[in-house]
This record gives C-alpha cells, sequence and structure tokens, in this order.
C-alpha cells in the first residue's frame, strides 16, 4: 500500500507581513516559511497509519509526500522525511509556478498517479490563501471518494476500505465510509503532529527526493502554473482596524485596564 | 447567472448575486429531490442545471454562487472543475464594473489581509461567506426558483456512504446561554497560560471560551470552542485574549453585543469587530483587569 501527503510551505502566521511594493501580494523576502498547520497533521496522520498497520502485523505502507512550489520548498520535503515520510516528490519546475488550487490541483493529480497512490492525504484548508479547493481538485481529477474536514481515519483490516469522521458545523460530525483508493482532506485537531528528532533528520538527508516537471507529468501547459489560474488578485490590502471602536494604545497596563473598565461600565455590562 | 442552495447561507447568496445585478436563478438542492448528500452528486447536479439552462449571451459572465458551508464549499471546488470555470472561495464583497467584469474580495493568510480577485475565465464558482452581505432584505425581489433534479447516471456519484452522525464533544459549558464570556486565543501562548483567561472570567463572572488551536494544542477541552465548528455565540460581553479573529472565529461571536479585543498585533482583524481594543501584551493587561475587577467587586 502507498500513501500521498500532499503539503505546502507558506509564510508563518507568527512572521510580520508586509504587503509588496507591487501592491498585489506580500514581500516575501524576509519570511519564515513553514509546512501548513492542517498538512502537517495530514503528515502525523499518515505516519499514525502506517504505525497501526505496522502494529497490527501488516506491512508498513510506502509514505510519499509532494510538494508543488519553488526552491525553498525542498526544506519542507526534508523536514517531511525528518519526520517519517519514505521519498519525496518536488514539483519545481518553473512552468508549473505560480498556479492558484485549480492549477495546482491539476499538477500534483498527475504527481499522484503517477506514484499509484492509494490512498491521498491533504491539508483541510492552507494557512496563506486557503482556498480549500487543491484538495476536492485532486479527487475530481482522479475520480477519487473525497472527504473534507475529516476529524479521524481508521483502515478496515481488508485495506479495502476506510471509516472516516468528517466535521460539520456547530459540533457536530458525520461518519462515513469510502471505498480506496480515495482523498481525505484532514482538519487541525485531529492529532498532534510529532517533532522530528535528530536522527529522522540525518536519515532525510539519505532519503530519495526527486524533481517533477512539466513534461514529465503529461499536463498541457495552459492548465498549470500561472497560465492555468483561474483568477488573478488585482490588490491585497490590510482590513480597516478599529472599524468605528474605542482604541487603547500606548499606556500603561494600569491606565488600560481602568479605561477598559470605565468603558464596560458605562455599557453596562458588568 | 447564479445559483443556490436552500439552507443557511442562502440569504447572503442572494445579496451577493443582487450585489452583481444580471439575471438571477436560484437553484434549491434538498436531499428529498437529489437524495443523501455526496459530493460528486450534488458537484453533476449543478452541472447538469447550468450547462442545459446556459443558453445565454456567451459573452456575458457566469457567475455559479454557493453558500460556504461545510457542505457546498466541499463540493464547489469539484463543480467548477467540471464547468471548467474559475473558483473563488469565502468572498466577502463582489462589484461589476460598467465593461461587465467581476470582482471579489477575500481574505488571506487567516484573515491578516484581504485580496481584491478577478477571475479570469467567463464562468466563476464562488462561495459566500456566511455572515458577510449582512442585512438584507428576505422578501426582496422574488428570484426564478429551480428545484435540482437527480442527474440520469446516478450510481457513478455515490461515492461514499454515511454511516452517522455524532456530537464532536462533551457537553458541560454553558456558552450559549452565557451573559460574559471571556475567550483564550492562541496568544495567550500555552496550557499553563490559560489561566490568565480563566481568572478573568472568574473575577469578570463569565464563562470561558476558547479558538480552535487552543482547543487543537489541548490546553482547554473541545467544548469551549467558540467559531464555526465550535459554539456560536451572542453573550452581552464578549473579550478576547489573544485571537487573531479568523473568519471562522468572528463566525461565532461577532453577534455579540460588546466585543472587547486585547492584542499586541495592531492589525490583528479582531479589531475590525471589537467596539473596545487595547494593543499590547495580554499578560501584562489582563492581570490587572483581574485584579482592578476583583476589588471593585468586593467594594
Ligand atoms: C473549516 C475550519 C473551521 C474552523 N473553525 C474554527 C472555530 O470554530 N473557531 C476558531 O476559533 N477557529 C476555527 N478555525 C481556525 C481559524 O481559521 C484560525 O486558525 C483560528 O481561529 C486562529 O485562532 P487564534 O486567533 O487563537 O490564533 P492565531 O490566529 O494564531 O492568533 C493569535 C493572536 O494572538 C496574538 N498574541 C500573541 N501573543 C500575544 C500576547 N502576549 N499578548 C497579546 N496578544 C498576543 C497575536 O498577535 C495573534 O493575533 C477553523 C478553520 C477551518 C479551516
Amino acid at each position: 500500500m502507498r500513501i500521498g501527503v500532499c503539503i505546502k510551505q507558506v509564510p508563518d502566521t507568527d512572521s510580520q507581513l508586509r504587503i509588496a511594493d507591487s501592491g498585489r501580494g506580500i514581500d516575501d523576502s524576509d519570511l519564515n516559511w513553514v509546512i501548513s498547520s492542517c498538512d502537517l497533521c495530514a503528515l502525523e496522520e499518515a505516519l499514525l497509519l502506517a504505525e497501526a498497520e505496522l502494529a497490527r502485523g501488516e506491512e508498513r505502507p510506502e509514505l510519499v509526500v509532494f510538494s508543488l512550489g519553488p526552491a525553498r520548498v525542498e526544506e519542507a520535503l526534508r523536514k517531511a522525511l525528518a519526520l517519517g515520510a519514505d521519498r519525496a516528490v518536488h514539483l519545481a519546475d518553473e512552468a508549473l509556478q505560480g498556479g492558484d488550487a485549480l492549477a495546482d490541483g491539476r499538477a500534483l493529480a498527475a504527481a499522484v498517479a503517477k506514484e499509484h497512490c492509494d490512498l491521498v492525504l491533504t491539508g483541510a484548508q492552507s494557512d496563506d490563501i486557503g482556498q480549500a479547493a487543491t484538495p476536492a481538485v485532486i479527487a475530481e481529477i482522479l475520480g477519487f471518494p473525497y472527504a473534507w474536514l475529516v476529524m479521524a481515519v481508521e483502515l478496515d483490516s481488508g485495506k479495502r476500505s476506510l471509516r472516516v469522521v468528517r466535521e460539520l458545523e456547530a459540533g457536530m460530525n458525520e461518519v462515513l465510509r469510502l471505498d480506496l483508493p480515495a482523498l481525505l482532506a484532514i482538519q487541525s485537531g485531529i492529532n498532534k503532529p510529532r517533532f522530528a528528532s535528530l536522527r529522522g533528520t540525518l536519515q532525510a538527508r539519505k532519503k530519495p527526493l526527486r524533481h517533477e516537471d512539466r513534461r514529465g507529468l503529461e499536463v498541457d501547459a495552459a492548465r498549470v502554473g500561472a497560465a492555468g489560474a483561474g483568477f488573478e488578485t488585482e490588490s491585497v490590502t490590510l482590513p480597516p482596524a478599529g472599524a468605528g471602536g474605542v482604541m487603547i494604545e500606548g499606556v500603561s497596563a494600569e491606565t488600560a485596564a481602568e479605561e477598559l473598565i470605565a468603558h464596560l461600565e458605562r455599557e453596562a455590562v458588568l | 447567472m447564479e445559483g443556490a442552495g436552500g439552507g443557511p447561507g442562502t440569504q447572503e447568496v442572494r445579496a451577493c448575486g443582487r450585489a452583481l445585478g444580471g439575471n438571477c436563478r436560484v437553484a434549491l438542492l434538498d436531499e428529498e429531490h437529489l437524495g443523501p448528500y455526496a459530493p460528486g452528486l450534488y458537484a453533476e447536479a449543478l452541472r447538469a442545471l447550468i450547462t442545459d439552462g446556459d443558453g445565454e449571451d456567451p459573452a456575458a459572465p457566469l457567475v455559479v454562487l454557493l453558500p460556504h458551508t461545510y457542505q457546498s464549499a466541499e463540493y464547489a471546488p469539484r463543480l467548477a472543475v467540471r464547468l471548467d470555470a474559475a473558483y473563488i472561495a469565502s468572498v466577502s464583497a463582489a462589484t461589476i464594473d460598467d465593461a461587465g467584469r467581476v470582482r471579489f474580495r477575500r481574505s488571506i493568510l487567516q484573515a491578516r489581509l484581504r485580496a481584491e480577485v478577478r477571475p479570469r475565465k467567463r464562468t466563476v464558482v464562488a462561495t459566500v461567506q456566511i455572515g458577510a452581505f449582512g442585512g438584507t432584505d428576505p422578501a426582496a425581489s422574488p428570484d426564478a426558483v429551480v428545484k435540482v433534479g437527480r442527474p440520469a447516471d446516478i450510481e457513478e456519484h455515490e461515492e461514499r456512504e454515511v454511516l452517522g452522525r455524532e456530537a464532536a464533544g462533551g457537553g458541560g459549558v454553558d456558552l450559549a446561554g452565557a451573559e460574559r464570556i471571556v475567550t483564550a486565543g492562541r496568544g495567550v501562548g500555552g496550557s499553563d497560560e490559560v489561566s490568565v483567561a480563566a481568572e478573568l472570567a472568574v473575577a469578570l463572572d463569565a464563562e470561558l471560551g476558547a479558538s480552535r488551536p487552543v482547543v487543537d494544542n489541548g490546553w482547554l477541552p473541545r467544548e469551549h470552542q467558540v467559531g464555526s465548528s465550535g459554539h456560536i455565540v451572542a453573550p452581552n460581553l464578549y473579550l478576547a485574549l489573544g485571537v487573531s479573529g479568523s473568519i471562522q472565529h468572528l463566525m461565532g461571536m461577532s453577534g455579540s453585543r460588546i466585543i472587547v479585543a486585547i492584542n499586541k498585533d495592531p492589525e490583528a482583524p479582531i479589531f475590525s469587530v471589537a467596539h473596545y481594543g487595547i494593543v499590547a501584551d495580554l499578560h501584562e493587561v489582563a492581570p490587572v483587569l483581574t485584579r482592578l475587577l476583583e476589588a471593585r467587586r468586593s467594594s
């Protein structure tokens, strides 16, 4: 059995964000890049599934990680290998960059198909663009059964189907059965991602990481990368701060607390 | 242009459609006509309806709007693939210019920035953020409503089976009925630091809420979670400590009467809904607030 995990490298949400001079994106010259949080949960879930198979005396499934992005993405893939993935595929070709979820989904679907994965896991939504669409696009193109916002996964003993818990609104869950091959978009909170060990980090350097390009994937140049994106971003702005609200800033903690209490007394909410 | 579901978000979808003008057709999807929900089935039913009904001017934009619920946001990207359309998720504003070019606004980077985006294709599938486009008149302009029928080749689309439904977490916390709520966000910093929120909650006689990462990290149990996947609350006073103000969190609390936010980042999106904002380290301000409130009570 082979499990594929698609991960995206995103700016650390705790880093300071500056709007680029073009006004169409963020300035990426001085950012800290990390694996998007749900994608780390997807990788952890794949590791847990592999360990569970091993524990019940089965052969350990092979874990292949995929990521689309420029050269810096290799760092994210090495981290995934350090955490326990077996192999990595980097969709690094210039012709594949600059796309949206539709373009990226097409390229990733081709890469996943080429590796014949029985199960594909991704995060539910990226921490940067957050369209929550790439996994659905991959599933659609491959014709795989699909579930978004997955909070629990169990593989049946015959490895033919999955029992999956999917999150609904307002604290409810839905329990589903999907036949393999399938694609699951994993929601945060399903598990607590592990940290890489020193040994894992050392081993990761020797694990296979291969590059994949547009020709090798046999995808149409007009449907991937910037050319294949369905929309363009015209401008990026900060949301209006303190829209109508009273801001208390640049005073001591004591003064801030006193001022707030005075306001809340006037509002009769204390 | 357009299309929509029946349940939550119907108002938003209609309001967004109206913001774009043009001819609106409203499509109702219900289990009675379509059978139990499955992503492929609903995507296919809408694809058939939209391709068949699209006899209009091929130059005019075709905009398909769905509510950004956990159901339609699951299959909307698949519909976009089937229609060879652009896909734009969770839009909070929509405009159309004289040349007929459609533009949408959506949040990116966990609501820290917002982007104006323009589809590069004639057909665009967009999901509409719940709670955006507020204050519309439900009685305004009755749009033509079509019920979406079951596609003929149905077996192909039943790609998953529903085994049941269950509650995600235990009860025991009365957030929905609370008069006052103090919420701990990821900014509190760790499970040991949640006490700074808990102590303030006691001093205010408030219930304790949590943002999703606080729950995901195990700092507080799931029943404390406020937001689209937790409790929807509307207390008299909502005090958020170290909460950035993501769309999913705001969906759970933006109806509160008085919202107070304490955050060290002056650009945190929570400040755009806060009635009172303190830009400061919560670990400096919250303990002082607790002490002053306790003193006020005992005097
Ligand atoms: C389908 C889906 C459903 C979701 N449902 C929910 C939901 O129900 N509820 C929910 O909350 N989220 C939900 N989320 C997650 C949501 O997108 C955000 O990730 C989450 O709300 C962020 O939580 P936060 O504000 O606590 O953390 P962050 O976004 O990390 O913000 C932390 C904030 O703390 C501030 N801070 C840090 N240190 C300090 C300090 N010392 N003093 C003051 N301020 C400080 C920072 O400036 C920052 O603004 C959902 C996501 C998805 C995809």
